[in-house]
């Protein structure tokens, strides 16, 4: 199955912002986390198709994975 | 509340827009808005907003001016290096526009003044200009519980994001953020860096949505999350939902207490 999978501001680093990933099917945010490595205490906003998502939520075929870090500057 | 001639031709191109005219224009001049920080955000938010004739403006800083500031901090000037934030915002807004009244809390925010900082002239509107999470949930929690709105913002490297608050009309920054990141995981803008220009874009965001909702126009950023990107020179706003189960303004709510979590040293 195919997930897009979308960073933001300091994710991009390094990264990415914005790829299809293919993955098994069963995978987990938790799992997309991991591959990213991007631990989930550094994830302020985790969006799956736009709705705040847990991360052992199973991804589907087609889903949108959006992931923001804390931006808390001044 | 009569202009005066110079007051009509400062206010002129405000008082021209018919969502403004001179009922507005009245409207701002007896408003009063507490911008938290002197920083990257709250400088240019001063600025917009004295030059508006926001007719009160409370600035809460406890910092001194330092030469490292002033890439951003465009409030404060080469001249003012080592004097109290507040004290050369002031100065500022007077020479900018004399008729604001400006109000200085030369401190920190906590739990033990903020409920006094805002109740001091009954804010209508708080600017969140902080520099780190403590304070920004802290802000959150006391205008939640003051039933006052507030605008949110953060800034870091090349990337901000702001969004509003208004009481009984979307969520909260903690519906959305939860808790403070823990201590040493995110990184400060003086460890990170942060582009001068961040905090004029997203700090005017914010001095906008205050004028808006003091003219009761427009649609606020309620429910939206704006971020920003300089890099990719992308805005994009995320839809936000309320959480039914917010400590703070959820149905059931169990913060009744402010909290004063664990903060780093680190400069506004």
């Amino acid at each position: 199955m195919r997930v897009l999978i979308k960073l933001f501001a300091t994710f991009r680093e390094g990264r990415f912002k914005s790829e299809e990933w293919e993955l098994a099917p069963g995978a987990t945010v938790a799992e997309v986390l991991s591959r990213l490595k991007i631990k989930p205490e550094e994830v302020s906003i985790q969006l799956v198709n736009g709705k705040d998502a847990a991360l052992g939520q199973v991804l589907q075929d087609g889903d949108v994975m959006a992931l923001f870090p804390p931006v808390g500057g001044g | 509340m009569k202009f005066t001639n110079e007051q009509m031709e400062r206010y002129s191109r405000n008082i021209i827009l018919n969502e403004v005219g001179v009922k507005g224009q009245i409207k701002l001049l007896e408003s009063k808005v507490l911008i938290v920080g002197t920083g990257g955000l709250g400088a240019p938010a001063a600025l917009y907003l004295a030059a508006a004739g926001v007719g009160t403006i409370g600035l809460v800083d406890a910092d001194a001016v330092d030469l490292s500031n002033l890439q951003r901090q465009i409030i404060h000037s080469t001249t003012k290096v080592g004097k109290p934030k507040v004290a050369s915002g002031r100065e500022a807004i007077n020479d900018l526009n004399p008729d604001v009244n400006v109000v200085t809390y030369q401190e920190w925010v906590s739990s033990a003044n903020i409920t006094d900082i805002i109740k001091d002239e009954d804010y209508d509107f708080i600017i969140d200009g902080t520099d780190n999470f403590p304070a920004k949930f802290l802000i959150n929690d006391a205008c939640v519980l003051l039933h006052k709105p507030f605008s949110h913002a953060g800034i870091i490297k090349f990337f901000g994001q702001t969004m509003t608050y208004v009481p009984g009309q979307g969520p909260c920054y903690r519906c959305v953020f939860l808790n403070p990141p823990p201590p040493n995981t995110v990184p400060t803008c003086k460890e990170a860096g942060v582009l001068g220009v961040m905090g004029g874009i997203i700090g005017t965001v914010q001095a906008t949505e205050a004028v808006k909702y003091l003219l009761g126009i427009g649609e606020l950023l309620t429910g939206r999350l704006l971020v920003f990107d300089a890099l990719e020179m992308e805005f994009r706003t995320v839809t936000l939902a309320s959480r039914k189960n917010c400590v703070v303004c959820g149905e059931n709510p169990t913060l009744k207490d402010l909290i004063d979590y664990e903060q780093r040293a680190c400069e506004l």
